[in-house]
């Protein structure tokens, strides 16, 4: 479509929408999307579903274009609509069809998370009116060490890859696709759950949608999903038109790509222009060996996460934020990796430091409205071995909370997740009855929030006891550079990774994949948010009130 | 024996007495700054203080405290290495867009967290023992530091509470007031489990005195405390476990509400409490039920509560149109002050704006005539803020109904469409200042046949507190997968939580006779997070095989399950008056008609009639549109529906076949 007709199909539309009905569409959409990712997250098994909410659920138009997602995890936000789109492509989608894939090149983010993607059908109509889609972060999906989140050179390594296929065909599930899957993974029997629970949720999804249907006729069902399009759209100009018109830059670095000791560099430049933004991260670096690059999904998900957090109050999550946003991410860089490149840090890791440059660069036009950076990292800890208790295998993922920075109007929050990621920690004494693991400890990192007017939050310290052999992998950042302070406020703490081994400390890299003994201790020391604001000033400001 | 219901709420503390054949209502202004104040003027307006009485109070103090932070200055003792439990939490942000979030504020100040050596492992094995010197020194810190109130929680105390038991012994020696984890919720999960006795051990000093005040006011009257499981508890007991007291209020409405709809025939009902800002809800099915999932001033409460779902969307909520167009209704409210446009003071256009510029609240009757209503305000706004959506006042006000009803309808299908009920096989008891005018449109929204309004409506949470048992919840983790589950083995486990409540329940006064202990297991398949509970039986598999496919969507008998939590409610049934029946003295229905007015439905004008409520007899039948005043609330009765009144002098409204 040109784009003449589609600015004239806009102003019609816009003409005719009924504010009453758009409010109460709005909410029907948003809490289907919620209702799926209660059913999911209630009903799986990995920890990172059930107990950490790593997952995302969404329904979309009949276009593939995002409708509603709910409030799950911004680093699937960009990436879900490319799953459905691959999916559509991949094949003829009859009734009943569900399309399973974690390809990281064709719609996908990172191998661990597995998206089903299914269409809805509505009788009457011989293609599908909308489409529902879930993604959620298995424990494992194979490769070279448990948990599949491992140092590696090509994406081949991270697990088995699962292009966009059809698990389900008209209702029946394809057993020789799914044996085939659960054949490449270290604990199949989860995965088969997880699975089946993703089904569910997409089920539910449907059935929703498709009552709405029978109240409201699809035609005005379509038209409302629009609309509620455009009113993203509507608020994201509004508060693109807010920012001072120019062009802002940023650079920030990744540690190291986890085989080469060389810093990664993500640069960006922000050009605002009346109710537009055009975001180019051409002055990154090439894509790297090691598993730090982000595929083009990521990178989306980043910059939508940021401009959606510029919009005050709540605004649904959906195609309309994309609208007024031009992404330029060169292919083959670090930020659009080209296969084979290994990918599993780029999700999780990577995604983060997109998140810092951005604001980073955004903090120059509206100096009163970004904090300084936080924590920049996952703390990604995987584990595996065999569980002396049960003799069967066990693959266990988890990531360790930061220090938020600190902002314009208060202190960071300290030991929390930030930015991309907002996943439960898994109870500790839930995480011993079901690992030969011990945590020693489980606190905050004292004065590891950078110093400011504002102070930025503390990191984390975890200690892990292994009591059994098993393979540790690491997949950390900010060991070597420190989250930014910002106006004058001091960066915040690196984090650190230790093992103490028979009396012996070691201090490990960011990036590391590591054999431990029972007794071995494992510290995990994650960074502090950057400060906000000269420190002289929280000084002057008290000597004032003590007087 | 007089019974007493007395429901402290923000505005009015309520009161339901009962004798063997009569009930009487009173209502006395509340009084924030010591509740007592009124509840012991309310007895004395009714003739009972210092008299022999059974009372069941619902206090909010425990509520408000928490609400308002204004609980006891408190320590934690934990397991050393783990001092900031309740800081971290989940380690997740409530806000997931919000870059320059507030602070969470945990219970405890930091510099008050303590950590003692000693270790337990999952299995129960002490692996490292509890430092006792560390422990007194760590006691003479807290006196200096002047704590009233201290929480434990050790790691893995519910698999064994010996090290948490000791601490308990040493400060019950320092007279210091403190909450152990493993008495509170000997569940495992140690943030929740902290959280919920961090709430207790906060709330304790504050409740304690203020029972020891209204023992002492009252004499000779028993004294009961409601709690938000539905149950009430003698103030000994709850003043060792004033959590269980938090939410009670609400919990009275819904006992309130299931039980003028069992007594009107109705097993399977949904409780509707539309207030000022916000409306509650909740699902009855045979049974009022409970969840472990409550967050109260964004802290788990894991303990056994009413399953009441809560939406911001009431009488004063207010409409806007937002930056994309849309129009929004709530969640801020005008509340009571300023209030609604038509109460003369507030500016912002509200739901109950909305309704009276339909003609559905009646100005004239409006508490009863005593308070002045001005219409006009109320439809000039309307028409100003039309006009610039380029519609006509009344069609705006129908929007902003509709858009109140979605938020609430979108609230009811939470608690039924999603957990597997469907709306159509159960009845609508509505309450509240607000709920009348709404209960019929949304019960049609979501196909539900009848809407049951209370007489009484108003003080429907004192009444149920009048009407309730006394429930105590028990529970322990024990986590034990498929193949080492036996009917046997969970019968030998029960038995000290038996054996525990039977005792309790003992104290409370109870007869064997008059105990009811039901036996509950929380089942999840093995490697799940979340549990669904079940009644013991032989068939517990079977039962959460089909709990998991009408919830979650699918069900897999072949896979391992795990028992995680064993569960007893222990119910002691009080001794209960039958409500009285409304007198019938054989008036036509014409006696009750106050007036004709012009109302709008979808958009068309109607001539309704508008009913006084005194007036209705039992039998009396008519048809919608018509608005029904009482004293403090409105019903309006839809065209297309009827309504007739029971023999209780209940409203039963259904639609026309």
């Amino acid at each position: 479509m040109n784009k003449i007709n589609g600015v004239k199909r806009e102003v019609e539309e816009r003409s005719v929408f009924d504010p009453v009905e758009l409010e109460i569409f709005k909410s029907i959409f948003i809490s289907i999307a919620e209702e799926m990712g209660v059913a999911l997250m209630r009903s799986s098994f990995s920890p990172n579903i059930k107990e950490r909410k790593d997952f995302s659920c969404a329904i979309f138009d009949e276009d593939g274009e995002t409708v509603a997602q709910g409030d799950h995890l911004p680093v699937h936000l960009g990436a879900m609509p490319l799953s459905v789109k691959s999916a559509i492509e991949a094949s003829d989608l009859n009734p009943g069809d569900v399309v399973i894939l974690n390809d990281p090149y064709r719609g996908g983010t990172h191998l661990p998370d597995i998206t089903l993607v299914s269409p809805v059908f509505v009788a009457g109509f011989d293609r599908p009116l909308f489409y529902v889609a879930n993604r959620a972060h298995h424990s494992d999906v194979g490769g070279i060490s448990p948990g599949s989140m491992p140092v590696a050179r090509e994406i081949y390594q991270e697990g088995v890859i699962i292009p966009p296929v059809k698990l389900v065909r008209r209702g029946r599930i394809d057993r020789d696709l799914l044996h085939f899957i659960l054949a490449n993974v270290r604990t199949p029997v989860e995965r088969e759950g997880d699975i089946t629970a993703q089904l569910a949720a997409n089920r539910i999804g449907e059935k929703r949608l498709l009552e709405v249907v029978n109240k409201y006729d699809a035609p005005l069902v379509l038209k409302y999903m629009k609309h509620l399009q455009d009113y993203t759209e509507r608020i994201i100009r509004k508060t693109l038109q807010a920012i001072p018109d120019g062009n802002y830059s940023f650079v920030d670095f990744l540690d190291d790509d986890g085989l080469k000791g060389k810093p990664v560099r993500i640069g960006v430049e922000v050009r605002i222009k009346g109710d537009e933004a055009e975001v180019d991260f051409s002055s990154s670096d090439p894509q790297v060996e090691g598993s730090v690059n982000a595929n083009l999904a990521i990178t989306l998900s980043a910059t939508l996460y940021v401009f959606r957090c510029l919009v005050r109050g709540d605004v649904p999550y959906n195609a309309g934020l994309m609208r007024p946003l031009k992404l330029i991410a060169p292919a083959g860089t670090v930020v659009n990796a080209r296969p084979p490149a290994a990918v599993a840090g780029g999700n999780v890791e990577t995604s983060q430091r997109i998140t810092d440059v951005l604001l980073g660069a955004l903090a120059q036009a509206v100096p009163d409205r970004i904090p300084a950076a936080s924590s920049g990292t996952m703390n990604n800890i995987t584990f595996g071995g065999l569980d002396p208790r049960t003799g069967k295998p066990f693959a266990y993922y988890e990531t360790i909370g930061g220090g938020m920075g600190a902002s314009p109007e208060r202190d960071g929050l300290s030991g929390v997740h930030t930015h991309m990621t907002n996943t439960r920690n898994t109870p500790i004494e839930a995480l011993e009855h079901y690992l030969p693991i011990r945590i020693r400890r489980y606190c905050l990192r004292p004065k590891s929030g950078g110093q400011g007017r504002f102070k930025g939050g503390d990191g984390i310290i975890r200690e892990y006891e292994f009591l059994t052999r098993m393979q540790v992998s690491i997949l950390s950042e900010r060991r070597s550079f420190s989250p930014y302070g910002l106006q004058g406020g001091q960066p915040g703490k690196k984090g650190e990774n230790i093992l103490i081994s028979r009396g012996r400390k070691r201090r490990l890299g960011g990036k590391v994949s590591i054999e431990v003994n029972p007794g071995d201790i494992l510290v995990i020391a994650t960074p502090g948010g950057g400060g906000f604001g000269h420190c002289e000033t929280k000084v002057k400001r008290k000597k004032q009130s003590e007087s | 024996m007089i019974r007493l219901g007395v429901d402290t709420g923000g505005t009015f503390t309520d009161f339901v007495m009962m004798d063997s054949s009569q009930l009487k209502v009173h209502k006395v202004l509340s009084t924030p700054s010591n509740p007592a104040l009124a509840v012991i003027q309310g007895l004395q307006d009714l003739g009972v203080l210092g008299k022999e009485v059974d009372i069941i109070h619902g206090s909010t103090v425990a509520t408000n405290a928490l609400l308002e932070r204004r609980g006891a200055r408190l320590a934690l003792i934990t397991t050393a290495g783990f001092e900031d439990l309740l800081t971290i939490g989940r380690q997740t942000r409530r806000e997931l867009y919000n870059i320059m979030v507030e602070e969470r504020r945990p219970l405890v100040d930091r510099q008050f967290c303590f950590g003692l050596s000693e270790r337990i492992g999952y299995d129960g094995q002490i692996i490292l023992s509890l430092d006792l010197k560390a422990l007194d020194r760590l006691i003479q810190k807290l006196k200096r530091n002047k704590i009233e109130s201290v929480v434990v929680c050790f790691l893995h105390s519910y698999a064994n509470p010996a090290h948490e038991r000791k601490v308990g012994e040493k400060l019950a020696r320092s007279n210091i007031y403190f909450s152990l984890s493993s008495d509170v919720l000997p569940e495992y999960r140690e943030y929740e489990r902290a959280s919920t006795t961090a709430i207790n051990a906060y709330v304790a000093p504050l409740m304690d005195r203020y029972i020891n005040h209204l023992e002492k006011e009252l004499g000779g009257a028993s004294l009961k405390i409601m709690q938000s499981n539905g149950g009430c508890l003698s103030a000994a007991a709850a003043r060792k476990k004033p959590v269980t007291t938090i939410l009670s209020g609400p919990a009275g409405g819904v006992v309130g509400a299931s039980a003028i709809a069992f007594q009107a025939g109705f097993r399977r009902l949904i409780s509707f409490d539309m207030g000022g800002t916000s409306t509650d809800v909740s699902l009855c099915d045979g049974a009022i039920m409970t969840t472990t999932e409550t967050e109260i001033s964004h802290l788990p409460l894991k303990l056994p509560v009413i399953d009441i779902h809560s939406v911001g969307s009431g009488g004063g909520s207010i409409a806007y149109l937002d930056e994309g167009g849309a129009l929004r209704v709530g969640p801020q409210s005008a509340g009571a002050d300023p209030g609604p446009i038509c109460y003369g003071k507030g500016e912002e256009i509200t739901v109950t704006d909305a309704n009276l510029v339909l003609g559905r609240l009646d100005p004239g009757h409006f508490l009863g005539g005593t308070m002045k209503i001005y219409p006009e305000k109320a439809h000039k706004a309307m028409a100003e803020f039309a006009r610039k959506l380029n519609l006509k006042a009344e069609e705006l006000a129908e929007g902003i109904i509709r858009v109140a009803d979605a938020t609430m309808e979108r609230a009811i299908r939470v608690i039924s469409v999603e957990r597997g009920y469907d709306p159509r096989d159960f009845a609508l008891v509505s309450f509240g200042g607000a709920g009348g005018m709404h209960a019929c449109s949304l019960a049609s929204r979501l196909r539900i046949p009848v809407v049951i309004v209370p007489k009484n409506a108003g003080v429907l949470s004192a009444l149920g507190m009048l009407l309730s048992d006394v429930v105590k919840d028990y529970s322990r983790s024990v986590l034990i997968r498929n193949e080492k589950i036996s009917l046997e083995e969970i019968n030998r486990l029960f038995e000290p939580l038996i054996n525990q409540a039977r005792q309790d329940l003992f104290k409370e006064g109870f007869t064997s006779g008059r105990l009811r202990l039901l036996r509950f297991l929380d089942v999840r398949y093995v490697g799940q997070s979340y549990e669904l509970t079940v009644p013991v039986s032989a068939r517990f598999r079977h039962d959460f095989n089909r709990l998991h496919l009408r919830r979650y969507g699918y069900a897999d008998a072949s896979r391992p399950v795990e028992v995680v939590n064993l569960r007893v409610k222990a119910i002691g049934l009080t001794d209960k008056p039958p409500l009285p029946k409304l007198e019938k003295r054989g008036k036509p229905l014409s006696q009750a008609l106050l007036d004709e007015r012009l109302m709008i439905f979808e958009g068309q004008k109607f001539k309704a009639r508008i009913y006084d409520r005194q007036h209705f007899e039992p039998g009396h039948e008519f048809d919608g549109p018509a608005v029904i005043v009482d004293y403090e609330s409105t019903a309006v009765l839809p065209p297309g529906w009827q309504a007739r009144v029971d023999r209780f002098g209940h409203l039963i409204m259904r639609t026309k076949k």
